[in-house]
């Protein structure tokens, strides 16, 4: 069963995604399960910065590398939007 | 003096880095090294892909203890590591413990946990000023890679000169943090020389998100010196990072705009120091950011005006070297940059070539013309490179495909435009005008502002 409200998130963080990194695809073709970094939308620590600080403003989460389960959070677009839900503040 | 110190002046107990599980102090650190330099194969090039800074500086520093030069990857995508393991044969990668590599063979970096009795006290091994310990690739005019060969006497010169410049004195209790890597010419003078010269801690980590280096900036003992760039520093004002005060930053790879070093400044009640140098010299001068643009090269440096470029002396450089940028030099020494010479870009602190972008996007099958281009705004942290593309029956995704086997992640064109054909004028040149309206037009029908 998926959660709605991270599924929306998803469509919503894919946009924020294409739109912040300057990707030229469409956001709905991000596979939810594909790795975002290296291979996959081969995305790199820049990008990763770059997103932190889309993603804090849009939402009031800070991404922190310390959080064990940071390599998890930046794994997919799925685990990054259950991410949000779970800590977003605004 | 032909040969000095592999570290400076630390007790055996002083710390040299926190963070990464127990702090390792200069016992520890000799003891690990040394255990280190015994297990390594008889090879004479190594590739250091440590992401600890610590395990770096073991690494290193077992590497120079057996003779064997260290080999600083601009980039660790498989192609760049591959080039340098076919250039350098017999060479083989120093890896963190649970990272395996295809590309080359790779040994990982095992530190023992720190041993309950005291370490006995340690005889500090001296080392040749004239022993290469390091090559840094800088991309050459075909686009391989060409190698910079670094003396221990010139790492150890710029990291002395360095720290005299930034006021910073041996055994002064200050813990030196990096969100650069050390693998850069830079992070490797500042982040890992500088200290171990001075007998500094250092922070094994590299933060890297703003939230990060509040908390490292926070905990680091003593007062903080962070190694870091104009990017880091704008996401750690946009993200209102505090540190503690009476810090020292050193930014460099790329300018630091003035405005922001005065908000850094400000927010972080720190002094704001920037460092200007390039691979085949290393780190060449300084300055404050906020008391003007001129650079004060550091002691023992000179910079010569010639007349079409300039070059570098220093007592550790065997022959002059050229500065890839335009400058101009004042009666004083001091110098101002006016920018990169033409052709060249710095994207996120890594300088490349146009032309050679160029001619690796053309020599794609299928590709019948195409231009990289660098936009001229500032959007985002960095402005990344667009390419322009004329390919008849070619996605743009597989062009990309094809880029990314021979081109560095970071000089990947964000976006990859395919076109019927470019605006070139009748002596076949593109124009900037032309240039800047093409992505004025690509900008317009994809709904950017323009």
């Amino acid at each position: 069963m998926e959660h709605s409200g991270s599924s929306t998130i998803e469509g919503d963080l894919a946009e924020l995604i294409v739109r912040t990194l300057k990707l030229k695809i469409d956001p709905t073709s991000i596979r939810p399960e594909a790795p975002l970094f290296g291979e996959g939308l081969g995305l790199d620590s820049i990008d990763a910065l770059e997103l932190s600080l889309a993603i804090s403003q849009r939402y009031g989460y800070q991404l922190k590398s310390s959080d064990p389960e940071i390599k998890v959070i930046f794994s997919s677009l799925r685990a990054l939007a259950k991410a949000i839900e779970k800590n977003r503040t605004k | 003096m032909h040969e000095t110190r592999l570290i400076g002046p630390y007790d055996s107990d002083d710390v040299v880095a926190w963070g990464h599980g127990t702090p390792r102090t200069a016992g520890q650190f000799l003891a690990d090294a040394r255990s280190l330099a015994e297990s390594l194969p008889d090879r004479s090039t190594v590739l250091n892909l440590a992401a600890s800074r610590y395990e770096f500086l073991v690494g290193f520093a077992a590497a120079i203890l057996r003779g064997q030069v260290t080999l600083l990857p601009h980039s660790r995508a498989p192609h760049a590591l591959r080039r340098i393991a076919d250039d350098f044969p017999g060479s083989y990668a120093l890896t963190d413990r649970d990272e395996q590599r295809e590309e080359i063979p790779s040994i990982p970096i095992q530190i023992r946990p720190a041993p309950s009795s005291v370490p006995r006290p340690t005889v500090v091994p001296r080392i040749p000023l004239d022993q290469v310990v390091a090559v840094a690739f800088t991309s050459g005019t075909t686009g391989t890679p060409v190698p910079n060969r670094k003396t221990w006497g010139a790492l150890t010169a710029v990291a002395r000169a360095t720290g005299s410049r930034l006021g910073i004195k041996e055994r002064d209790r200050v813990t030196v943090v990096a969100t650069v890597p050390h693998q850069h010419m830079f992070g490797l003078e500042s982040s890992v020389m500088l200290p171990i010269m001075h007998g500094l801690a250092m922070h094994a980590g590299r933060p890297l998100f703003p939230a990060d280096i509040q908390n490292v900036l926070a905990e680091a003992p003593g007062r903080w010196m962070l190694v870091t760039t104009p990017l880091h520093l704008r996401a750690c004002i946009a993200e209102n990072v505090l540190a503690p005060p009476g810090g020292l930053v050193l930014s460099a790879t790329a300018p630091l705009a003035l405005d922001l070093a005065r908000r850094v400044e400000r927010q972080f009640q720190s002094a704001v120091h920037e460092i200007f140098g390039f691979a085949e010299a290393g780190s060449i001068a300084e300055r404050r950011t906020i008391a003007g643009d001129r650079w004060k090269p550091l002691d023992g440096v000179c910079v010569i005006q010639e007349e079409t470029s300039c070059t570098v002396r220093a007592p550790y450089l065997p022959d002059p070297v050229s500065v890839p940028d335009r400058l101009s030099v004042g009666s004083d020494g001091t110098f101002v940059v006016h920018g990169r010479k033409a052709d060249h870009v710095n994207v996120a602190g890594h300088r490349v070539s146009i032309g050679d972008l160029n001619a690796k996007l053309l020599e794609i099958e299928g590709v019948h013309d195409g231009v990289f281009v660098l936009p001229d705004e500032e959007t985002g942290l960095v402005t990344r490179l667009m390419a322009f593309v004329v390919a008849p029956g070619k996605s743009s995704e597989e062009i990309l495909h094809r880029l990314r086997a021979c081109v560095d992640p970071v000089f990947l064109p964000r976006p990859l435009v395919c076109l019927p054909k470019l605006p070139r004028n009748e002596t076949g040149k593109l124009p900037r005008e032309s240039v800047d309206e093409m992505i004025r037009q690509w900008k317009e029908q994809n709904g950017h502002d323009v």
